[in-house]
This record gives C-alpha cells, structure tokens and sequence, in this order.
C-alpha cells in the first residue's frame, strides 16, 4: 500500500509539476490565482527589504524567497502588500491582505486575534549594549534602566514579563540602536535575524550573553480561514521536507541548529488548537481598568505636553513675529528665514532630526519629552509668529503715534499699547491652534513618547478592540478641546462686541 | 517755547513748505489754519517730530533738533521733545483695551514711573477738569465722540506738557460735542496754557487764536 501511496505522489509529481498542494487551497484563492502576503519593507534586512548596493534589484529578503517557494508548491503567485508592521491584524482583518507574512512572532496577543500557520523559522533573543557599557550581561541586569524595543514584538512581550525595567517601545529597530549607540538607553533586544542584519549598521554595539529562548515566526491567518490555514501547513511542511527552507535559511545566514525544531510534531502543532478559537484567549482577561488608566495617562501626557509647548509657541511666536516688525535688520531676516523655514518642512523631519539628528551629538541630547515638547513649540512658533504679525499690523497707526507722543519708548510703546491689543485680536486665531496641537501632539509618538494616541494603538493592537477604545481615546480629546473651543468662540464674541 | 527756524518739509519731489519760521509764544495760542492739503497738521506734527523737517532747525528751550540728525540721536532728541510735549488727535487715539482712568494714568506710571495711588487722584482731577469725572471706569468704545475727545484732552494733560497740540480736535464733532470740547479748550487758555491748535473751522480759529498761522494754498 505504502509503495502505491509513494508511486502516487511521484506520479502527481511529475504530472503536476510543482504545484503539489494546489487541490487544498480555498477555490477564491485558486480562482484568484494569487495569495497577498502583508509585510513591511521598511522593516528591513533579512525579512523583505530592497538592497541599498543594488536598488534595481526589487524587493529582496529571506521571507521573499519563501513567499516564492509557496507560490511553487501551492501553484499561485505569492504578491507583496505593504503593510505597516504594527498593523498587520489589522489589515488582515479587513481584507486588504491575505496572510501575514513578515517575522510574525507567535505572541499570545496574537494568538489571540489570528490563527498561526504551523513555525517556519525558530529564533532567539540577541541583547546587545553600547561598546562601553559593562554593567549589562543579561536581562537581569537591566532593571532601573532604559531598554528600547520593536513595538508589537517578541522582544516587547518579554520584557513586559520582567517587572522594573524601563521599556522604550520604537517604530522600527534601527532607531531602537540608534538610541543605544548615542547613550539615550542601556541595551536594545531584538530577535537574532534582525540583530545580525543590523550589525554591519552599528559596530559601536556589543552583543552581550549568548542568543537565549526559542520563538516562532508563524503566517498569520484570519480566523474564519481554517482550509487555508490546513492548505499552508501543508506547503511549509513540504518545504521543510524537501529541504527547501534550509536552503533558503542557509542562503541567508540564517541557518542555526535550532531550525532543527520545526520537524518536531510538537512545534509543529504548537498553534494548531489555539488559533481560530472563536473568542480569543485575552478577551476574557482583557483589563478594561488597566486600560482606562493607560489611557488616562497617556491623556496626561497628552495636556501637559500640549500646554508646555503651546506656551512656549506663544512666547516665541511674539518674539519672532516682533523681531519682523521692529527689529534691527538682521533680525528682522531671521525671523522670515526661522518663519518660512518650519512652516515649510514636514514637522515629522524637524522632529526626528531634532531627536536623532542632534542626539547624536552628546551636549545637544534631549530627553523623548523635551525634544517632543522643543518640536511642537519650534513648529508652532511659526504660526502663531504669523498670527501675531497680522494682529499687530491691525493695530491702527494712530495708536502707536498716540503712545510716542506721549513720550513712549518704542519698547514702551509695543509693551504697553500695541501688544496688549493685538494679543487680544490674536486670542481666538490663537486658540484654534491650541486646538490643533491637542491633536498634533501625537506626533511624538515617533520619537518613542507614549501618549495618549500612541497608548490607543498599542492597545487597540494588543487587543483587537479598535472601537470601544477609539471611542474612549476620541472622547478624551475632546475633553481636552471642547472647553477651548468654546472660550474661543466667547472671545471672538466679545471682541466683536468692543469693536461693533 | 518751541520754534522752528527755515524748516523746509518736502514729500518726494513736491516742497510743502519751504524755509518756514514759526514761534510758539509761551502760555498763548497759536492756530494754524488753511485749506486741505496746505500742510497745516504736517507743520503741527513737526512739533513734536511725527514728520522730520529736511532742513531748518527745531529748538523747545535747549533742546535742538535740526534736519538730518542721525537716527539713533534723533531718537534720543525727539524723545525729550516727546516727553515736553503732548497731541490731542481728530480721533482721539484713546486705548480701546483701557479703562478712561488707566487711559489717563499710563502716560505717568510707564514714563515717569509714577505709583498708580500717587497718579490716580491727579488723573481724577483731570477727568473732573474736562468734565468725565463720572466715566472713570467706562471703556472707550462706550464713549460718544466728544466724551472720548475730553478724555484725551485729560490724558495729554497727565503728562504735564509744557504745549499742547491739537490736531483738528473737533473735526469729526457734532455741534454739541464740539461746543464742549472747545470750553476745555478755551479753559485750558484761560490758566495758561501754551496751545497750538489745527482747525479749518475759522470762528473757533479766529476766538482761540493769540496768534494765527494762515497757510497758503500749496504751491505746485
């Protein structure tokens, strides 16, 4: 029987070509003629990134080459969707790709939302620390200090588990040693494949203790695709059997004993049961105190980094705008050069320069905070700069000849009677703008400040409950602007009353 | 008081005046009148130098300021000529983001350093002076013309000018209004006080003026 069996296959083989498990695939995947896999490229070196020495060459990457071996054996084309990497769940829960395949770590919070394909790579943790650290030689040395992780990663996870050490959560692992190279944190975790991609990048970085653990990449699956999920194991099992993936990993530098694993049922099968489970293993246990009381943070941080930086644009913004109108020549140039130049550049640039261009010069280093707050205020200064010029350009000339010939002083003469009304003609231009940065704040997030938009998508990714938390994180905003909305409008009424 | 001495005042090509003397006489009136477009508030805000002269001299006692001073020692000057000095305008100019009282006030406290309790009681008196005494905490833009051109008057007087100049001050007055602006002026005369008014109006010209300043037509 067994020999008729083997025949068979051989036979379908040689007949079908490559296209082994093309019968077990779903039929829209079969009628598609294509499966998209979600993955970020900017996620970088092993996974799927496009190589700096040859741009020409597309898409490279480990990952890339095993999209193009499932395609083989599943006998469809394998397309790439970009997809942010904190996003995965959700873009693949809303259709826009098919399966998720980009260094996926089997975490529990994502067994919880998707079904898991059997691992088709083990990996292990790498810390690594600044050259001239010495203090650090594993993770139980790292409580009390500062340690930057991939958000959403199995880095994250595990150090979540370890009370006391301070996480610094990063959009991207090159940033993440980034901060370790310019002394922002003591050591960076990371899973061993990107540890070595990066390397090259970073020579100030030591790896420190041996790569430890043993964690999975899986494909993730939406869970309501449980045929497809089957048709996929299958496919990565005839890759490991055939030896394909060996040859992949090898290819790549990425062949370790550990991959040994994959053929053991129990690592086989290690998310077989779990994945799909109608409701998720977190839902009951999801901590809607917890996470009010995140929120309530990061709404906080939200208000007290809006107000600093507002204040600190206002008190700029006049300085500027009355070096334009009354200061010596030069600096009546700086302030249009200072003007023009932050309202023409993206404020994303003038924060990460700001952040990492100047972290890299040790006396200029800013905190995530104060570099968060120092941007919004730079850029806003800018416009309320604009705001203020006009008001003060509204101020009738007969004001301020009524001050001089009073025997005012210029200064005199601004303090007393040109500023104070223009402040007041600027007051509800002025309070949009709060409004704005209310909102804009959330920009710092990409400078590893957790506030309040940053705490909604960490959490919201954490636990799948988009609406119930957007609902919650949009009513805190609103609290915060409401109230300012509805002084503005009481200015401007005002005022129009003292002017009709 | 003040005198000016061969001040030629030019607006790019055409001359305004050329060579013009001028003296205030202390403690009298001068009224300076003509058709629009004579110069006649061009010659007032030489006075206290709202326009620079392009030649000639300026003199209030010591003080001397002739054409084409440096910037930086005009200002020094024009500060001192400033702070002798005060103008009542044809529309007021008061501090719309003030109270009539600290309109009055601001002058002595930011020049002159003066205490705000020290300032108040004379500001008072001054309101009464001009009759607004009752309108000490009322708001400019809830004056009618000739309240907000008392006020004015009192705020000018505040700083203890040794002349007053008033730029057309009732110009843009009903009769009543103007009737009493021009009893604080004719008030003002009364106890002294060296005045140089702008008007085209010639009866309240002609009942002011110790000395009246008629300006030809302009010559082209």
């Amino acid at each position: 029987m067994a020999h008729v069996a083997s025949l068979l296959a051989l036979l379908l083989l040689l007949v079908d070509g490559c296209a082994l498990f093309a019968q077990s695939l779903p039929q829209r995947y079969r009628d598609a003629g294509e499966i998209r896999w979600g993955a970020d490229a900017e996620g970088g070196a092993p996974f799927v990134f496009v190589d700096p020495n040859n741009p020409r060459g597309g898409e490279v990457g480990f990952e890339v080459d095993l999209a193009t071996e499932l395609g083989r054996v599943l006998g469809v084309r394998f397309r790439r969707a970009q997809v942010p990497y904190e996003s995965l769940v959700q873009v693949l829960d809303r259709g826009d790709c098919d399966i998720v395949l980009n260094g996926f770590e089997a975490t529990p919070a994502r067994q919880a939302l998707v079904r898991l394909s059997r691992p088709y790579y083990v990996f292990q943790q790498q810390l690594s620390v600044g050259a001239k650290s010495t203090d650090v030689r594993s993770l139980d040395d790292l409580v009390g200090k500062r340690v930057g992780v991939l958000g959403q990663s199995q880095s994250h996870q595990l150090l979540l588990e370890r009370p006391g050490i301070e996480i610094v959560v990063y959009e991207s692992n090159v940033t993440a040693y980034e901060d370790v190279v310019n002394g922002r944190n003591a050591a960076s975790l990371a899973d061993v494949p990107i540890a070595r991609a990066l390397r090259p990048m970073f020579p100030q970085l030591r790896d420190v203790g041996e790569p430890f653990g043993a964690y999975h990449y899986c494909l993730g699956i939406r869970r309501s695709e449980p045929e497809l999920q089957r048709a996929l194991d299958a496919a990565i099992g005839a890759l490991l059997a055939d030896g394909s993936l060996e040859r992949i990993y090898r290819r790549w530098s990425l062949w370790t004993d550990a991959q040994r694993q994959l053929g053991d049922p129990a690592v086989a099968n290690a998310y077989v049961d779990t994945a799909g489970s109608a409701s998720p293993a977190g839902s009951g246990a999801f901590d809607w105190g917890m996470a009010m009381a995140l929120l309530g943070e990061g709404a906080l941080r939200t208000f007290g980094i809006s107000v600093v930086s507002f204040a600190l644009a206002v008190l700029l913004g006049m300085a500027v705008a009355l070096w334009r109108l009354h200061g010596p020549r030069p600096l009546r140039w700086l302030a249009v050069v200072y003007v023009e130049l932050l309202r023409g550049t993206p404020i994303l640039v003038q924060m990460l320069l700001l952040y990492y261009g100047l972290g890299s010069i040790e006396w200029l280093q800013l905190g995530a905070v104060e570099a968060g707050v120092l941007g919004l205020a730079l850029n806003y200064a800018a416009y309320e700069a604009e705001i203020y010029r006009g008001a003060l350009l509204a101020i009738p000339r007969g004001q301020r000849e009524a001050a001089m010939t009073l025997g005012f002083t210029t200064a005199q003469m601004l303090r007393h009677v040109v500023v104070p009304q223009a402040l007041r003609l600027s007051l509800a231009p002025s309070t949009n703008d709060f409004i704005a940065l209310f909102k804009d704040s959330s920009i710092v997030m990409v400078i590893t400040v957790v506030e309040l938009t940053k705490q909604y998508q960490m959490l919201a990714n954490q636990s799948g409950r988009f609406i119930v938390l957007g609902l919650v994180t949009s009513g805190l905003y609103l609290a915060m602007s409401l109230p300012l909305a509805f002084l503005a409008r009481r200015w401007e009424r005002a005022m129009e009353r003292d002017h009709a | 008081m003040i005198s000016l001495r061969a001040v030629t005042k030019r607006f790019g090509e055409r001359t305004l005046f050329g060579g013009f003397d001028l003296d205030l006489a202390p403690g009298k009136t001068t009224v300076l009148m003509g058709r629009s477009g004579s110069g006649k508030s061009t010659l007032l805000r030489l006075l206290n130098q709202l326009e620079r002269h392009d030649a000639g001299t300026l003199r209030c006692g010591e003080l001397e300021i002739p054409a084409g001073l440096p910037h930086g020692e005009w200002q020094r000057r024009t500060l001192q000529l400033r702070r002798r000095t005060a103008m009542v305008f044809q529309s007021y100019q008061l501090f719309p983001h003030l109270s009539v009282l600290d309109n009055v006030t601001l002058a002595p406290r930011v020049v002159r350093g003066a205490e705000r309790s020290a300032i108040e009681a004379k500001a008072r008196e001054l309101l009464a002076q001009v009759g607004m005494a009752a309108a000490a905490e009322r708001f400019p833009a809830r004056l009618s013309g000739g309240e907000a051109q008392r006020v004015a008057i009192a705020r000018a007087l505040a700083t203890d000018p040794e002349v007053l100049l008033l730029d057309e001050p009732t110009s843009a007055l009903d009769p009543n209004s103007t009737a009493d602006v021009v009893a604080v002026i004719a008030d003002l005369k009364r106890r002294g006080m060296t005045l140089a008014m702008v008007t085209h109006d010639p009866d309240l010209g002609r009942s002011l003026a110790d000395q009246l300043v008629e300006l030809p037509r302009l010559r082209g």
